[in-house]
């Protein structure tokens, strides 16, 4: 599904990753963890096509087609979707008419019928229950006022409600309580399906428990320097990443 | 500085016309209008040299010739009466025609009736609202204005329909004037709207008298072709709890200028002056607020927003004055403006005269650019570029636009806000 193929990018003149490979099959779910300034969120935002990064070298393979050509709108209707760590606020804009608007733009690109404005409205209100959300949020203006809670909620329920091929969590776990984790948990295991992916970003094991990975990858100073499965994360919990990533300066050697 | 040999010997000559036209006018009117005459004789069109159109020079309209060249307003299709079917509409034609208006308590009446059926109503209000002495436009109006729309609203009438004065296609001619009385606990919104293809200059004068505890709401739209030129005077006089909401509305015109204000007379009064102006190309687009705090206890809200794109001017003078007597006045003002584009330009100022000592006046101006971070995020949610943008726009715009309370009309300018600002090429 996705092959990404000795990423070199730089912001600002500094090289933020140094040479990234990985592939990913559907239906898997990749954990990439890694100490901060690691350059994970910098894999998700390239992914997503994020503006500001400069691709030295490599290549993003999504279904065939370079990724790296793709505006993000394109990447969205092909079925890429990035939850955001820091999800933006968007005053003025209700969450129901940029959902539909994202919806339908969607379903279009993917050949579908629009949703008529009755349909979308039950559509959202099944998709918005399980995260324990109330269905009033659908008018309020996008993330605006949201607790930080509410906003990795939110994110979560646009991606049920835009299916995509591809799920990209960035750090959604970062600052939830063990509730709110569970229900963003929930929420992405109930999307797991044999031809669905996920890579999930995050700083903490703990997330792991609750949305259990069949790969986990350690980034470290701008490349993947070991990967395993399950148990590699348990490790790093309890051992840290510094006996694979060296607190400063180069990578390790061993990769894997 | 004031007007040219050429100018003022064109303006007298059609001034004589004028008089001679209406010659049954009471002598309070005329004497009114000849003072005026003079008073703008004296002063001119405004040009960059004035303070007060320091970035809006005017004196393209000031010699004779020009002036002359300038054709009314042409005969382009009004738009649609989008008030909505419960709105009464009134059309004003050179002579003033009014189209099946009809509402307890609401009278809208020609200058003639008027004179007729509320002579002292009319001597008391009618040029004393808006005073010329010191605004040559206002005093331009004053002395010219071949017609007015005079709506009366009796005390106590709670007017469920919106009145629609409708300025387009020649109505009104030059020199549009609307008087709007407001009696006593009485409440009336009113929608006026300008338009009209060609190269023209108009230059209305609106005066609105809200006596002790009425309500006006009031929405001016201009929407007029991209070569004329619009100025506008909007003045309130506002009795011991009254309201006055007003909303401008600049969407078209080459050149639009409007000052607008209003006095807060009595104790308990609160007013809103609130507007967006939208803009393109090479449009400008200037307004000047001016409240009058004179009692203790009003409230005063301003809220101006502006969207600009190509290469145009938006400037925005807001003046707060609070008298010596005006205790616990609490004034807020806020401008903000949106460039679409890096060329547009924003002027904006504050400007407050506080004599009161224990006040509240807030004020603030912004000038920005779309949030690249949210134009990103709604585009990877599958939102194209240009549908990001219009978003964008529409809800920068947004809070500013539901202070129009007449819904239709809201739902109009949302739309004439969104065409204008597409782009399909994202």
């Amino acid at each position: 599904m996705l092959q990404i193929r000795n990423l070199r990018v730089s912001v600002d003149g500094q090289k933020i990753l140094r040479g990234v490979n990985l592939d990913i099959q559907p239906g898997s779910l990749h954990a990439i963890m890694g100490p901060n300034g690691s350059g994970k969120s910098t894999l998700a935002s390239i992914l997503a096509g994020r503006d500001g990064y400069e691709i030295e070298a490599g290549s993003i393979t999504y279904h065939g087609q370079d990724l790296l050509e793709m505006d993000p709108e394109i990447r969205a209707r092909e079925g890429i979707f990035l939850a955001f760590q820091y999800p933006v606020e968007v005053p003025g804009v209700t969450t129901m008419y940029f959902m539909r608007e994202a919806l339908n733009a969607v379903r279009k690109h993917r050949g579908k019928e629009e949703l008529s404005a009755g349909d979308f409205l039950r559509l959202a209100r099944q998709k918005i229950k399980p995260l324990g959300m109330e269905a009033g949020m659908l008018k309020r203006a996008v993330n605006e006022g949201f607790s930080g809670g509410e906003k990795k909620r939110s994110e979560i329920f646009q991606m049920s409600m835009l299916e995509p091929t591809l799920g990209i969590l960035d750090e959604t776990d970062s600052g939830l309580d063990i509730d709110a984790l569970q229900v963003v948990a929930d929420g992405v295991n109930a999307l797991r399906s044999p031809d669905r992916a996920f890579v999930v970003i995050t700083h903490y094991q703990r997330l792991l428990n609750h949305i259990v990975p069949d790969y986990v990858h350690v980034l470290g100073d701008g490349r993947i320097v070991r990967s395993g499965d399950k148990t590699l994360a348990l490790e790093l919990e309890r051992r840290g990443y510094s006996w694979i990533v060296p607190a400063s300066g180069q990578a390790a050697a061993a990769g894997a | 500085m004031p007007a040219g040999i050429a100018s003022a010997s064109l303006y007298l000559e059609r001034f004589s016309d004028l008089l001679d036209r209406t010659a049954g006018e009471p002598s309070w009117l005329r004497q009114r209008r000849e003072r005026a005459m003079e008073r703008f004789l004296s002063m001119g069109v405004p040009t960059a040299r004035n303070e007060e159109y320091k970035y809006t020079d005017l004196s393209a309209l000031a010699g004779g010739e020009r002036l002359l060249g300038l054709q009314q307003p042409g005969l382009a299709a009004i738009p649609p009466a989008y008030v909505g079917d419960d709105a009464k509409a009134v059309w004003f034609g050179e002579g003033l025609a009014v189209a099946g208006f009809a509402q307890a308590g609401v009278r809208v009446m020609s200058l003639r009736e008027a004179l007729l059926a509320e002579p002292s109503l009319l001597e008391e209000h009618l040029g004393t609202i808006a005073v010329p002495d010191q605004h040559a436009l206002c005093a331009l109006n004053t002395a010219f204005f071949p017609e007015a729309a005079v709506v009366m609203v009796e005390p106590g009438t709670l007017a469920k329909e919106p009145v629609h004065l409708m300025f387009g296609d020649g109505m009104g001619g030059r020199h549009p004037r609307v008087l709007i009385v407001a009696g006593r606990s009485s409440s009336v919104r009113i929608v006026e709207t300008y338009s009209g293809a060609g190269s023209f200059w108009r230059n209305a004068v609106t005066e609105i008298r809200a006596t002790a505890n009425a309500r006006v709401e009031h929405c001016r739209a201009q929407f007029e072709s991209t070569n004329a030129y619009h100025t506008g005077v909007l003045q309130g006089l506002q009795d011991r709890d009254s309201y006055i909401g007003s909303f401008s509305f600049s969407f078209g015109a080459k050149v639009a200028r409007n000052d607008i204000g209003t006095r807060l007379d009595g104790t308990g009064c609160e007013c809103s002056l609130d507007g967006l102006y939208a803009v393109r190309d090479s449009q400008h687009v200037d307004h000047h607020t001016a409240i009058d705090h004179a009692a203790a206890h009003c409230n005063s809200h301003q809220l101006y927003k502006g969207v600009l794109d190509g290469n145009t001017r938006g400037v925005f003078n807001g003046k707060i004055f609070v008298r010596r007597d005006a205790q616990k006045t609490d004034a807020v003002q806020s401008n903000k403006n949106l460039l679409l584009s890096d060329k547009a330009e924003v002027n904006t100022k504050p400007q407050l005269e506080i004599d009161a000592n224990d006040v509240r006046c807030t004020h603030g101006a912004t000038i920005g650019q779309l949030d690249a971070t949210a134009a990103f995020y709604l585009r990877s949610r599958g939102i194209s570029a240009a549908d990001a943008r219009n978003m964008l726009t529409y809800a920068f715009a947004a809070d500013a636009l539901d202070r129009v309370r007449v819904k239709p009309v809201r739902h109009h300018f949302k739309s004439l806000l969104l065409a204008r600002f597409a782009r399909e090429d994202g």
